[in-house]
């Protein structure tokens, strides 16, 4: 129990720093150990296999890409800085949120969770992925073409006139 | 109350700091890092909820869908990002209009 809250207290903690950190290499590092904390929550929470995918793809895949466009635009970024202001007023906000939703939230959250009900139990992951949410797979599919046009359309390759 | 109630609450303060850092920010990386945090948020509810109606088996493959819908937006954003910066020489969310063609 402690060690579930200790895990959302130090995500929440992370998405703080990542939002707050000056440079824009520390922002994403930050967000690679929120992935991290979250992927430890899901195994936590029993779920092993979106823990993996969340290790292997957000915490890696998607800080490699963070980290190789930050290295492109760093310079430019450290010499016309943006305002900080509202950077260093979040703390005062999120403060304000944690407490005015403390009234609230809670208990709303308590009675969305007492409409819930029991599945039954579907199997295994597998079964769930190749039997019942094929045509998710195959959206998968579709969805990584359409990146890969967009990749395409962005960077079109120079014609000769 | 109960753990899932607090769970959330902690869920729904991750997802206030990402809408913060998408209204606060101008620069396209700042927003993309505002979206991550807002999408690990969604993740986390996706997986509370499977875990609170013990119904984690289709969670977990509706998040795996999740998870590479997201890296596909953010090498969008981010392909995006490389050209607006080779065009205008910023980062300036303001500045990809400049982009049409």
């Amino acid at each position: 129990m402690t060690y579930h809250n200790l895990l959302f207290t130090l995500a929440v903690l992370f998405a703080l720093w990542a939002v707050m950190a000056k440079k824009l290499l520390t922002s994403a590092i930050m967000l690679a150990l929120l992935s991290v904390t979250v992927s430890l929550i899901f195994f936590n929470l029993g779920a092993p296999w979106a823990g993996v995918f969340e290790l292997s793809v957000c915490a890696g895949l998607i800080t490699v890409l963070f980290i190789g466009a930050v290295s492109l635009i760093r310079a430019v970024e450290e010499k016309h800085p943006e305002s900080r202001a509202p950077f260093n007023a979040l703390p005062l906000a999120a403060a304000i949120f944690a407490i005015a939703g403390w009234f609230y939230l809670p208990a709303f959250f308590d009675e969305l969770a007492s409409w819930r009900r029991l599945a039954e139990s579907s199997g295994t992951i597998g079964a769930a992925l190749w039997d019942l949410r094929r045509p998710d797979i195959l959206g998968q599919v579709l969805m990584l073409a359409a990146g890969v046009f967009v990749i395409k359309s962005v960077f079109p390759r120079r014609t000769e006139k | 109350m109960s753990i899932f109630a607090l769970d959330w609450y902690m869920i729904a303060l991750l997802m206030f700091i990402g809408f913060y850092c998408m209204l606060a920010s101008r620069s396209i990386v700042r927003q993309l890092i505002g979206l991550e945090i807002v999408s690990k948020a969604a993740m986390l509810t996706v997986i509370s909820a499977g875990a609170l109606t013990a119904n984690l088996v289709i969670a977990q493959a509706l998040l795996i869908t999740m998870i590479v819908i997201e890296v596909v937006v953010v090498a969008a954003g981010l392909a995006l990002l490389v050209k607006n910066f080779r065009v205008n020489g910023n980062a300036d969310i303001w500045k990809l209009d400049s982009l049409k063609g």
